[in-house]
């Protein structure tokens, strides 16, 4: 499966009533374009630079490209988004995380059909070794053991930031972001009691993992987001 | 064949700097990625309102929309067109249209 993200940084006089039509677009689109899975629109209440986030899934590499010539896309989506639209509500992502995404076994990301997603996003020394980042993924995605607030824990390789295009093949170089951590709480307050706590990853996180799961996060930054009522957390289509 | 109008609202006063910018920049850019220019045009400047100017471009279907659309991503200029073109609109429309042949109706 391919797991995917567009984080959107509004233009500061968007009107509400188009910005809240983006909304409706993206939670309407697996109804017009089936290929597109778990669909779901969250408000951002982090202090990320982005106002809202689109989450969604592909079965396969082969549906994501059925999407990316839907004329949904193209008529619905791109209208408020492509840079010379004249619709457009959105300003160039200021985060660097525009797009970011995941190439997953199965929806291990899936959680109920509210509460808060969370995004780390990490970018790796360039020099770690598959066996490094191997053994971070295994600890982030064994994070819930001791977290219990935490009910979903999945990490990836940003593939999609650069496979924007077919969702297998680079377009550009690198993306900033490396990595990224999605985890899923209940609510804002089984968020906050995760990263008060005393689990192995909260503590690594507030050391700026200096010293955690082999020291290879160089960087990261994190958004979080509500998923708004009668989004998400399950699958729209086959 | 797929036609793209987008419609543009521009002040009286900066009508000519818009058009300037399709045709210095817009054309090079869309061409370049694969669309066909179609048509550009305006209403009047003469009758006390905001002016409207309609640009058309043409391609053969979505799925090349898709490839343009990659190539426009790629392409720096696009970035400098879209950024100018805001500037000078206040508003606007972008649509798709595909042919409705009335014979068959």
């Amino acid at each position: 499966m391919l797991r995917r993200f567009e984080l959107y940084a509004l233009h500061p006089d968007a009107p509400v009533d188009c910005v809240r039509a983006l909304e409706s677009a993206c939670r309407q689109c697996g109804q017009f374009i089936p290929e597109v899975l778990d669909s779901a629109v969250g408000t951002n209440r982090s202090v990320a630079p982005v106002q809202m986030v689109w989450e969604h899934a592909y079965a396969s590499a082969e549906a994501y490209r059925r999407y990316m010539v839907h004329p949904y896309h193209a008529v619905v989506l791109d209208r408020f988004l492509l840079q010379d639209s004249p619709e457009r509500i959105v300003v160039d992502d200021p985060l660097g995380a525009g797009l970011v995404g995941y190439s997953c076994d199965g929806p291990s990301y899936r959680m109920m059909s509210t509460g808060v997603r969370r995004l780390v996003l990490l970018r790796l020394e360039a020099q770690s070794s598959p066996e490094e980042e191997a053994r971070l993924r295994d600890a982030l995605e064994r994070a819930p053991e001791d977290a219990p607030e935490m009910t979903v824990s999945v990490m990836g390789a940003n593939t999609m930031g650069a496979a924007w295009f077919d969702g297998v093949t680079p377009m550009t170089g690198p993306p900033r972001w490396t990595h990224l951590w999605e985890q899923g709480f209940s609510d804002l307050d089984a968020l906050e009691s995760y990263r008060h706590g005393d689990s192995r990853t909260a503590e690594a996180e507030r050391s700026g993992w200096t010293r955690a799961v082999g020291g290879i996060v160089k960087r990261s930054v994190e958004i979080f987001y509500e998923l708004m009522p009668g989004t998400g957390g399950t699958q729209t289509s086959g | 064949m797929v036609h793209l109008v987008d419609t543009s609202e521009v002040r009286a006063e900066n009508v000519d700097d818009y058009l300037e910018l399709v045709r210095d920049v817009g054309v090079a850019v869309m061409t370049d990625a694969g669309a066909t220019f179609v048509s550009c045009a305006t209403t009047s400047r003469e009758v006390g309102e905001a002016v409207h100017v309609q640009v058309v471009w043409a391609f053969d279907d979505h799925e090349r929309w898709n490839e343009i659309r990659r190539n426009l991503v790629l392409d720096p200029r696009w970035y400098e067109y879209g950024a100018r073109a805001a500037t000078l609109r206040t508003g606007g429309t972008r649509r798709f249209y595909t042919p409705a042949p009335l014979s068959s109706l």
